[in-house]
């Protein structure tokens, strides 16, 4: 019997203790168990429970024990009693009843006797004659009289006992506020009948004290575990009659129960008794707990079932003295190891174990250890109590047992019968709204539909069908069952194939067999743990972190690839082939294999996903899932039945199947991903598209640790990251990470200096001191043309080939080239048209700086000059702005300092040998104009994109503009976006006249707006990090965002054209142009004053649009 | 069933493939992204026809790449149930046998295939077989399509051959 409500409850009664106390018979009358005579206190109840309640708790204190045994007893004296006569309180009254008559008896026999013992005989014939009377009345009675004296004397209580609960004298019998209340106790749990029955034994123990207990009746429910109820008129009673009782907790309030839920407290819900012959149950406890069992018969009393069910016999005893058969020998056997497996009864195998003797044979049946053995499977009466009735829930396999049985050792065959009978109970429960199903049995048996509702045991389905297509029905719930067809797409919800999936290919009633999604295997399951699903089985294939076809770790020398995931385990073939059932944390790793690498016996690389055949062998063809070791391959082949397609090969004896897909196939790039094409060459161009920077320099210093924990500590670096190195120490063996700016590099001779300079022997060969690290470029390069000119005493030519980066050649730089090379020669692969001009060596190498101010320079023979010429404008900030770096320029040598700006013009260093400047600070002093410089040349920047491809920045002219940007002048030849933010022309932007060039070379926008002239509206600086950019109002009249270096000023080209003049005395003046501009110089006056003109470099003026009176 | 239909595709673009050729890049990228695959909602998408619209490459700010959203013209192939179709008999097990149709596969099972064919094991290849027929590894079959499970990048069916004028077509 189940711990359901079902159960009754323990109660008792202490009518005597309150003699005049109104006696609760609605609770009497509710109670399982009448009242019993009074004084006496009694626990009754259900007896199997109790039964089970002495079996299970013998080590109970002996009084105790008494008193269950006497409760028992009691109980089952109650249970002798038709089960239908148990919910009345016949007995009771009749006993009452019985009393009244043994009274009565008494009474006469009183008489009787004192006749013996007077003498008087009056007295004696009196009373004898009454008897006479008394006894000729009854038997002068009629039948109908006896009849009417009977029903006067048992009629009316019948008919106030017999009443059904839901009719209406019931309710009389309700407690009332007149009654004593129910008080709830909290007790500890588990311990509710003990207290109960040591609230009994109290109750007696003080009933005829001075202070007996005021309570009327306590019980407690099994469904409510940890509470009591005790009956009394206030809670100061319950109080003192709780009070020192172990495990009950008073403090946690005394409640009251409200009075109508009195009566449901005591409510015995009627047992559904559903053991019926065939149908499963599970047994609750010893060697066969939780083993199925099918019911075969059933006592009258309802108490005993016989059950049949495999048995699990022990056929390695260990002890050889079990051998005798004893009993309880066998129990301690079995107590001691591991239950022996379920196996069906075999009489040879039992026999050549346990001997002959023990197994007898009576007719087609074997006993066996007292137990009976039929067809292989154990026949036993059990207690009801000792049975599982709910959730049963028998699997296929079980069954198959019982069947396997029934048909005979045949497999295939499942009695559907009782296959239905078994999931009949459960399918009620997993019925849901929405769900398919169909009817099976009863009078609408076939029909099938849609599940609307379900209450209880009772679904409403909309028909689907012929005749009541649409119609509402009500059925039983156990009538319907689950309805798949082929081809729906269900997964399993309960049971050992959990969350498959699959589509069903055959129904047959309710069993439904579906090919599996993960597996391709047919699984055939009850369609009650069905449910129709959108999904794949995900469920199936993960379990952990690991999922199907995963290469595993094992242990050290042993992997492997999950081919099946079963619930909370795997099978896994290894690199040896042989398949092992492991749990997820038997596993160390995952490990990716995406990037292994092995070869074929074709020696071409393997790649996971090709699709391979062996060459050798069976010749299995497969896709490989994984290589290890380089060596095993794991392939998957669908075809393959065994290990779930996967199997492990050598990678060398595979061959591609399909030619092999070529890496860089257009189809199969990825046009998300950077143009491989593009990266084969743009990696040529600069270190940017490299990926990865340069190498530390510093890693292999020789440093001291200066800062920190470590001070003091010589060590070398072994690797950097960021501003973090990692400096292996010289003492200790040990590498620390630490600080860069924590370090200094160390010499041999102890001397220390900051990283961040540079290694002060090369300082000593090419002055390189002072360039920045970011000068990768060419700065040896650029000082070579003085070698060969010759005039320096040679330091540099050294400093030429000395420059470790430029040896890298990472960079196809032809400078880099050009510093080994003495002779500039190497200037002319640029294709500069300067370089024809080239009269020296000297002069290429500038020509190659495609400076057309170097041209100009050429015409003066000199070096100063030439620069002088050329750079005036542009250095004018210089000799003042760094004097100091001057300084350190008298090292350089004034063209080594501008080689050093070719090679970055970031950085400060390049900056600080401008000795140019301070070579010549009278010529600066002259023409301060950046415009100065009396060369066309600066109106024809475009060579400069010739001679450079556009990633070459550092290389070629772009420093340019980076020299205007340090004095904010325009340099015309600088098409650097800067010339746009000088002071001078802020006040005339609008109106300046510039043009787009340089655009076709580097095919900026199609070159499609080269030589359009416009204007600028407006310019606004953007941060260092982008391409400035200005908005240009074409004359055409539309207007497109350019990129600033792109846009140049006009310089004037006709007799009076505005212009501005942008250098010297009239700086910062619109004036008017007055004769025809010649090639370089151009007349100009004001407009105030027209007669004053003045002539200036055409380049120090700047074409203007006519004032629109803005 | 082949059903000719108009479909989009997103093709996301490098900047370093805008240039000259990169319509010519985005047709390929198209082809290959496309023709061949499934999608549950379409079924399988057997050729692109034509490029209706390769798209405006709209360049996306953060990543510089270009958004083509390209309209084509394809065709498809999507199953349904209850579809008669033509297949080629792949591989055959106990079970069942699976069958091919163009891109699809199709698992007939044993349940599904008259009672009269029974599996040989015996039979190298192994196959099912009656009296008049026998259904092996590259035998041609017509079949019921009965279910299918359509997943985003997949679909399987099962068929059945059970039914009249089904089975093995000579």
């Amino acid at each position: 019997m189940s711990d359901s409500e079902d159960r009754p409850y323990q109660s008792m009664d202490f009518d005597a203790a309150m003699p005049d106390s109104e006696e609760p018979e609605h609770l009497d009358d509710q109670m399982a168990p009448p009242p019993v005579p009074k004084g006496k206190g009694r626990a009754a109840g259900d007896d199997d429970d109790k039964e089970e309640d002495d079996e299970d708790d013998e080590d109970e204190d002996e009084e105790d024990e008494d008193m269950g045994r006497k409760g028992k007893k009691r109980a089952k004296h109650r249970h002798k009693r038709a089960g239908a006569s148990r919910f009345l309180d016949i007995e009771a009254e009749v006993s009452d009843e019985e009393e009244d008559e043994d009274e009565d008896e008494e009474e006469a026999a009183d008489g009787f006797i004192s006749t013996f013992d007077d003498v008087d005989e009056d007295i004696s014939r009196r009373d004898h004659a009454r008897l006479d009377r008394h006894l000729d009345t009854v038997e002068d009675k009629s039948p109908e009289q006896i009849a009417r004296d009977l029903s006067k004397r048992y009629g009316g209580r019948a008919v106030r006992y017999t009443g059904d609960m839901n009719e209406i004298p019931q309710r009389l019998l309700m407690p009332s506020v007149h009654d004593a209340s129910l008080w709830q106790v909290r007790v500890k749990p588990g311990r509710e009948r003990d207290i109960i029955f040591s609230l009994m034994r109290k109750s007696i123990d003080v009933e005829y004290s001075a202070h007996p207990l005021n309570i009327h009746a306590a019980f407690q429910r099994d469904s409510l575990p940890g509470m009591i109820y005790v009956e009394a008129r206030s809670a100061k009673q319950v109080q003192q009659a709780c009070h020192g009782l172990v495990g009950v907790y008073p403090s946690r309030g005394i409640q009251l129960v409200p009075i109508e839920e009195m009566a449901s407290l005591l409510q015995i819900k009627k047992q559904d008794l559903t053991v019926t012959p065939g149908s499963w149950v599970r047994i609750r406890r010893g060697k066969y707990a939780g083993d199925l069992a099918q019911v075969m018969d059933i006592a009258e009393t309802g108490e005993d079932v016989g059950i049949r069910f495999v048995p699990r016999i022990d056929l390695t005893p260990r002890d050889e003295g079990s051998l005798d058969g004893a009993k309880k020998r066998k129990k301690q056997v079995t107590n001691a190891t591991m239950r022996p497996p379920q196996r069906l009864f075999n009489f040879e195998e039992v026999t050549k174990v346990w001997g002959r003797k023990n197994v007898t044979k009576r007719n087609q049946v074997y006993v066996f250890q007292n137990d009976t053995y039929k067809d292989g499977l154990i026949e036993k009466d059990f207690k009801m109590s000792a049975l599982i009735l709910d959730d049963v829930n028998p699997t296929l396999d079980e069954i198959t047992q019982f069947s396997k049985r029934q048909d005979g050792e045949n497999e295939e065959t499942v009695n559907l019968s009782i296959i239905a009978e078994a999931s009949r109970k459960a399918a009620i429960a997993v019925l849901q709204p929405g769900d398919h199903v169909e009817v099976f049995e009863g009078e609408q048996a076939g029909v099938h539909g849609v599940v609307d509702e379900i209450s209880q045991d009772v679904v409403t389905i909309t028909a689907v069908g012929v005749d009541i297509d649409g119609q509402k029905v009500e059925l039983p719930a156990r009538s319907v069952r689950k309805r798949f067809k082929p081809g729906d797409h269900v997964k399993v919800m309960t049971g050992q194939n959990a969350d498959e999936t699959g589509l069903v290919v055959s129904v047959a009633d309710n069993v439904v067999t579906f090919l599996s999604d993960m597996s391709m295997q047919e699984v055939s399951v009850f369609s009650k743990d069905l449910r129709e699903a959108a999904e794949v089985g995900s469920g199936t294939n993960i379990v952990g972190n690991y999922e199907l076809h995963d290469l595993v770790q094992l242990d050290a020398q042993t992997v492997g690839v999950i081919f099946k995931t079963e619930r909370d385990s795997f099978r896994v073939l290894d690199q040896n082939g042989q398949v092992r059932l492991v749990q997820p944390h038997q596993i160390s790793m995952r490990r990716d294999s995406s990037r292994a690498i092995a070869t074929d016996s074709e020696g071409h690389e393997l790649r996971i996903n090709d699709n391979v055949k062996e060459v050798v062998d069976e010749g299995r063809k497969g896709r490989v899932l994984h290589t290890h070791q380089s060596f095993f391959a794991f392939l998957h082949n669908r075809d393959i039945v065994e290990n779930g397609g996967v199997f492990v090969t050598r990678a060398r004896s595979l061959a591609s199947v399909a030619p092999k897909s070529n890496v860089l196939k257009t189809a199969g790039t990825d046009l998300s991903k950077m143009n491989p094409a593009l990266v084969a060459t743009g990696g040529m161009v600069g270190s940017g598209a490299m990926g990865r920077g340069p190498r530390d320099r510093d890693i292999g210093t020789t440093v001291m640790v200066v800062k920190g924990a470590h001070k003091g500590y010589a060590g070398t670096i072994k690797d950097t990251n960021g501003h973090i190195a990692r400096v292996e120490l010289r003492t200790g063996n040990k590498v620390i990470s630490i600080e860069k700016d924590k370090l200094q590099r160390r010499y041999p001779d102890g001397k220390l200096e900051p990283l961040t300079v540079r290694p002060t022997q090369g300082q000593g060969n090419f002055g390189g001191g002072q360039r920045g690290p970011s000068s990768f470029g060419v700065p040896g390069g650029g000082r070579t043309p003085f070698n060969s000119v010759g005039r320096t005493p040679n330091p540099y030519a050294e400093g030429g080939r000395t420059p470790a980066w430029n040896a890298s050649s990472r960079t196809p730089n032809p400078y880099a080239e050009s510093g080994k090379t003495p002779a500039w020669n190497a200037s002319s692969r640029t294709p500069n048209p300067y370089a024809d001009g080239g009269r020296t060596p000297a002069w290429n190498a500038n020509s190659r700086t495609p400076n057309p101010y170097a041209t100009g320079a050429n015409a003066g023979a000199g070096v100063g000059t030439g620069w002088g010429g050329a750079t005036p404008g542009r250095t004018g900030g210089w000799g003042g702005a760094t004097p100091g770096r001057n300084v350190n320029a008298g090292t350089g040598g004034g063209w080594g300092s501008s080689a050093d700006s070719w090679a970055d013009s970031s950085g400060p260093a390049w900056s600080a040998p401008t000795p140019a400047a301070a070579a010549t600070p009278g010529l600066i002093g002259q023409t301060p104009a950046g415009y100065g410089a009396p060369t066309p040349a600066s109106h024809t920047p475009a060579p400069w994109y010739d001679s450079s491809t556009s990633s070459m920045p550092p290389a070629t002219p772009a420093a340019a503009p980076s020299w205007s940007s340090g004095n904010q002048l325009p340099s015309d030849d600088g098409p650097g976006d800067d010339w746009l933010f000088s002071p001078v022309i802020a006040n005339f932007l609008p109106r300046i006249k510039v043009k787009i060039e340089g655009t076709k070379m580097d095919h900026y926008l199609n070159g499609d707006y080269e030589n359009k002239r416009g204007r600028i509206p407006a310019v606004t600086k953007v941060t260092s990090e982008f391409e400035q950019t200005v908005l240009v109002y074409f004359d055409s009249g539309d207007s497109r965002t350019i990129q600033a270096r792109y846009v140049v000023p006009l310089p004037p080209t006709y007799m009076g054209e505005e212009v501005l003049v942008i250098h010297g005395p009239q700086k910062g003046t619109v004036m008017v142009v007055r004769e025809q501009p010649d090639d370089d110089r151009i007349t100009v006056s004001s407009k105030a004053n027209p007669a004053a003109v003045v002539g200036i470099p055409k380049s120090h003026a700047l074409a203007l649009y006519e004032d629109t009176g803005r | 069933m082949f059903f000719i239909k108009e479909l989009t595709h997103t093709i996301l673009l490098h900047p370093s493939y805008f240039g000259p050729r990169m319509l010519n890049f985005l047709e390929s990228k198209l082809y290959s992204d496309v023709e061949g695959t499934c999608s549950g909602q379409f079924g399988y998408i057997i050729a692109v026809v034509s490029i209706l619209d390769i798209g405006k490459g709209m360049v996306l700010s953060g990543s510089g790449q270009a958004e083509f959203i390209t309209r084509y013209r394809a065709i498809v192939f999507k199953p349904f149930k209850g579809e008669v179709v033509d297949g080629v008999v792949n591989n055959v097990n106990k079970m069942g046998f699976f069958a091919d149709v163009g891109p699809l596969t199709v698992f007939v099972s044993h349940q599904l295939i008259h009672p009269d064919m029974r599996f040989d094991p015996n039979s190298n290849p192994p196959s099912f077989a009656s009296d008049e027929q026998i259904i092996e590894k590259n035998t041609r079959v017509r079949l019921k399509i009965v279910g299918m499970r359509v997943d985003a990048t997949e679909i399987f069916a099962i068929g059945t051959i059970k039914e009249d004028h089904l089975g093995v077509i000579d």
